[in-house]
């Protein structure tokens, strides 16, 4: 069993020969015995699971080193935590968050050097691994804070257009703001939400409910 | 300076042998220059140079922090 590196319950046992305890030793026959795996090793979940924290520890030294390079100083913290999904709960991808001091300059203006940053270790895990792993890199919970500012202002922003009955505009977002937006009004009974405009200039709209 | 465009070209690069990156200052910074092989070079561009000018936001990061300014071009 240690040799195939298996527990008692992964193996059937067939005794060939049930062998003799002999006397004080002497004359002792050892059993014969056949041991089969009874389950494929290793389990395609757990290969799986396995395989993640693979990545998972590339991704991390990958970001470690890239951040020695640029002379920060830092760490990274890995980011375990579920977010739900209206009754269901989906377990996030990959995340870091990237602690220390004077940072600012690593998210840059609206987060793009983040982004960048994030962009950059997606690529190289991925050239390193062969698997696209989608990975969120946070630093000092930037993003946690700014989805938390992005939701107040939707549903401030959905009260007034309630009330008025006029749209309002707001100021252009990257994709993921957006969809922040857009999530937070989804099931907001009196206004709809739409993204207008091309590229960095494209914006979330919060119109009055027609009905 | 170097260190960190060699680190990032052998990263994203089917052949990291032939990455190579010298380093230049004049009186505008440091000019780094990036080779790497003809297969790659699609590589460390991307579409729409997207993969060069993600190299370039983090090399200004490093550069900002030293006070410099750095520049990097693909040849």
């Amino acid at each position: 069993m240690t040799q195939l590196n298996a527990s008692r319950d992964e193996v059937r046992v067939n005794v060939v020969s049930e062998g003799k305890p002999g006397l004080l030793g002497i004359g002792a026959e050892e059993a014969k015995i056949i041991v089969e795996r009874l389950t494929p090793m290793p389990e395609p979940e757990e290969n799986e699971a396995e395989m993640e924290e693979g990545v998972a520890g590339i991704a991390e030294s990958i970001l470690e080193r890239l951040l020695a390079l640029m002379e920060l100083e830092a760490t990274v913290q890995r980011q375990i935590f579920q977010t739900t999904n209206g009754e269901e709960q989906i377990s996030s991808p990959l995340a870091f968050d990237v602690l220390g001091d004077d940072l600012g300059i690593l998210i840059g203006r609206r987060g793009q050097t983040l982004a960048t940053l994030q962009y950059m270790l997606r690529l190289m895990v991925s050239h390193q691994t062969k698997v696209w792993t989608p990975i969120v890199v946070d630093v000092e919970g930037y993003k946690k804070r700014r989805s938390e500012a992005l939701q107040a202002l939707a549903v401030r922003m959905a009260e007034q257009v309630r009330t008025r009955g006029t749209p309002f505009t707001l100021e252009p977002m990257p994709a993921y703001e957006r969809r922040i937006i857009h999530l937070a009004l989804a099931d907001h009974p009196h206004v709809t939400t739409q993204s207008i405009g091309e590229g960095d200039f494209r914006k979330v709209v919060i119109l009055p409910e027609r009905d | 300076m170097k260190d960190l465009v060699e680190y990032i070209a052998k990263s994203i690069v089917n052949a990291p042998d032939d990455v190579q990156v010298t380093e230049e200052e004049d009186d505008q910074g440091i000019i780094l220059k990036l080779q790497v092989a003809d297969d790659d070079k699609g590589r460390v561009i991307g579409k729409q140079g997207r993969i060069a000018e993600a190299m370039r936001t983090l090399i200004r990061v490093k550069a900002a922090k030293a006070g410099t300014r750095a520049t990097l071009e693909i040849v």
